[in-house]
């Protein structure tokens, strides 16, 4: 058994303590187990998400780097958002360089004095000024970070933007290259430490595992770069869901008016590929690709023929919350608007809806041009979007500053609360698949789709043919899995490949990592999602407070129409399992 | 005949380090890029581009002429082969400031060149089809 640390970081003291937490890792395994442990045991009730006393905590899982697309790395914080427990994970080279630098997970607490970054190297941490990267893009950020480390040969720069130090609670922290913590709104806890980026590097190793660990990473390597089971994260990605989302009146279109696009075509991942894509990006430790950048030429002087281009990653979430979800069909501008969201640092969802909800609340009156300074919101007006995203990173006024506060805030300050597309304050992701992808967000305790995949149980039980308590039991099963999975900071797009009897068992043992079986890493993330609701129900969650928006009782999903009375008798049977689950923290 | 190993589409590379993976996981038995003998460098951004930097098996090679113990010997058909015994872990280390692309990576652990035997495993785990092992 190898030993697992834990860089525990106190800012407001500028302390930094080496702890071994290889017991941690043994109960709670690593990902989502170990970060969602070691923020509890930090965080107190109640806190302000945004009070210096507020924890952040990464971990990685058990077997980052041993294995291919075992690469992410989880974060767990309390969500400035949602006031509620708040998780992201993202990829990059995060996992590689924790693992490099020594450590499976970093805890950070405390504001720094002024204004810094953190430079973590092997056993050495530094809080170091950074007064020259103040309101400086996320983009940028990255590329001076990079430009100052670049005699290194692998280091994880995470970053927030602009949006980020205005303690957006919908600010993201970019990683490395295009990926994120995007939920949540980890970038406004950044913020609010006062700490702009992290570059994380070191030089340590494990020896490879003798025995069958060559032939088992052949095999896993095989299969996920020859078989089926990834093929479209590496061909079209993500976006190659838009077309036949929306063929199943499945893509949010127009703030969730309906599922069926018109302008589909022009924003499906075929026509991305066709038009934009110039280069495909991979993850540390992932031979996929799956991040797709795509390019949009702009000439800015006909005269002389002077053109410029810009590049963004590109994928069917950010699709949807600036494509179909605000009728914007045409691609250049699609790509402009999200590369704009990328440097100011937001949340690609959050925003989207934010925007989708102020576009109909412009239209039934609620929203005027007084609010917007003369702005006219019309779905499919991509120039008037990209002005308005311009006056948001601006806070050119009340209204404008609070767009980046998000869609609940607005909602409840304005109006509108039935066309707010949030679950739990939340910004809903890009399916109207039917009620289980609602009841998804509902229940996962993230309020993600990634957490229980609530829009793969729509499409797989097609008109609702079994009943509601089986399908929450799919639900409920699909989300422990997962916890599972997040625990040993695997990708979910590789679930095809390790969602198979034994096989995370066995590349623990592989790895050194012994004494698991299907059975007690079930039982283990059982009692994980009891920690995690147990926080919840302490910080205010109540299941009788999470409703349907009532806009989309009127709406027509791929499964027909759906009812508040089945989407509470959803929440009841789910709230039956945490009840169950609860159980474990007291025997 | 010799074979090299060359990289033949390198803006074809996803920079994923599969190959980097590869190399120290066969040759070092170590889960690290910092033992490999091939380097993926990244450049700075989103556009970033990678760059991989592997022994470019020269017939002439510098880094064994820079070789003050003449632990490096040039090998038939391009590349050098290390004789670890020879190697005084010199603190310049002239034979990597040698090596004008830096192909011959250092490890700081051991204090000596990481030195690529033209084996072509980084190739068999590149996806995209950036390196191949070639008959020279």
């Amino acid at each position: 058994m190898r030993n697992f640390y834990l860089l525990d970081i106190d800012l407001n003291k500028e302390e930094f303590n080496v702890v071994d937490i290889t017991d941690v890792f043994r109960e709670y395994i690593g990902g989502t187990g170990v970060a969602t442990k070691l923020f509890l045991d930090a965080c107190e009730d109640n806190i302000d998400p945004l009070d210096s006393g507020s924890p952040i905590v990464f971990a990685i899982g058990p077997t980052n780097n041993y294995f291919p697309v075992i690469t992410k790395t989880v974060a767990v914080f309390k969500s400035p958002l949602t006031g509620d427990f708040g998780e992201s994970h993202a990829g990059g080279n995060v996992g590689l360089a924790m693992y490099q630098a020594g450590f499976h997970a970093i805890r950070i607490k405390g504001k720094a004095q002024y204004f810094s970054y953190i430079e973590i190297e092997n056993n050495r941490v530094r809080v170091l000024r950074a007064d020259s990267l103040r309101n400086m893009s996320a983009t940028a950020t990255e590329r001076v970070l990079m430009d100052k480390y670049n005699n290194l040969r692998v280091k994880s720069i995470m970053k927030i933007g602009p949006a980020g130090e205005r303690l957006s609670p919908i600010a993201c922290v970019g990683v490395d290259s295009s990926r994120h913590f995007g939920r949540l709104g980890l970038g406004a806890i950044f913020g609010s430490k006062n700490i702009k980026a992290i570059v994380i590097y070191g030089t340590k190793y494990s020896d490879a595992p003798k025995g069958k660990y060559n032939a088992l990473y052949n095999n896993l390597y095989k299969e996920i770069t020859q078989s089926e089971l990834m093929h479209k994260y590496h061909d079209l990605g993500t976006a190659s869901n838009v077309v036949p989302l929306s063929k199943i009146n499945g893509l949010p279109v127009r703030n969730f008016s309906q599922g069926f696009f018109e302008g589909a075509d022009n924003i499906s991942g075929e026509n991305m590929a066709d038009k934009h894509l110039v280069q495909k990006i991979a993850c540390a430790g992932c031979p996929v690709g799956c991040i797709h950048i795509g390019e949009v030429r702009i000439m800015f002087e006909a005269e002389h023929h002077m053109y410029k281009s810009k590049k963004v990653s590109y994928d069917h979430e950010p699709i949807y919350a600036f494509g179909s979800n605000l009728s914007v069909d045409n691609s250049d501008y699609l790509l402009l608007l999200l590369h704009e969201v990328e440097r100011q640092g937001w949340d690609v969802m959050s925003m989207g809806v934010t925007l989708a909800w102020a576009t109909e609340a412009f239209q039934k009156g609620i929203i005027n041009k007084n609010h917007t300074l003369g702005e006219v919101l019309n779905f499919g007006d991509a120039e008037t979007y990209l002005r308005v995203l311009n006056k948001i990173s601006k806070n050119a006024n009340e209204f404008y500053k609070d767009l980046e506060r998000g869609t609940y805030f607005c909602a409840k300050k304005y109006g509108g609360e039935d066309f707010a597309i949030v679950f739990n304050k939340n910004e809903a992701a890009g399916y109207l698949t039917g009620i289980m992808t609602f009841l998804g967000y509902s229940t996962d305790t993230r309020h993600s789709h990634l957490g229980n995949a609530g829009y793969s149980i729509d499409q797989k039980f097609k008109n609702n043919q079994v009943s509601i308590e089986e399908r929450m039991k799919e639900l409920y099963n699909e989300g422990i899995w997962r916890i599972i999975f997040t625990s040993i900071a695997g990708c979910l797009f590789a679930r095809g490949v390790y969602h198979k009897e034994s096989i995370i068992p066995d590349i623990l043992t592989t790895s050194g990592f012994e004494g698991y079986d299907d059975k007690k890493l079930w039982e283990i993330a059982r009692k994980i999602h009891a920690l995690k609701w147990n926080f919840k129900f302490k910080n205010g969650f109540r299941f009788d407070n999470v409703r349907l928006p009532v806009k989309l009782t009127h709406v027509m999903t791929s499964n027909g129409s759906i009812t508040q009375e089945e989407f509470i008798k959803g929440m009841d049977i789910f709230k039956h399992y945490v009840e169950e689950d609860l159980k474990l923290l007291n025997s | 005949m010799t074979k090299l190993i060359k990289v033949v589409n390198r803006d074809q590379c996803i920079g994923c380090f599969s190959c980097v993976f590869a190399c120290a996981r066969t040759w070092q038995h170590a889960i690290t890029p910092d033992k490999s003998d091939i380097v993926v460098k990244r450049y700075p951004g989103t556009e970033g581009a990678f760059s991989i930097r592997v022994c470019y098996g020269c017939l002439d090679p510098d880094c064994a002429r820079a070789c003050p113990t003449q632990a490096l010997i040039p090998r038939e058909g391009g590349g050098v082969v290390f004789e670890s015994a020879k190697c005084i872990h010199c603190e310049d280390k002239p034979c990597v400031e040698a090596c004008i692309p830096k192909a011959l990576p250092w490890d700081i652990e051991t204090k000596q060149p990481l030195v690529c035997v033209h084996c072509g495993v980084c190739a068999n785990f590149c996806p995209n089809d950036v390196l191949r092992l070639v008959e020279v």
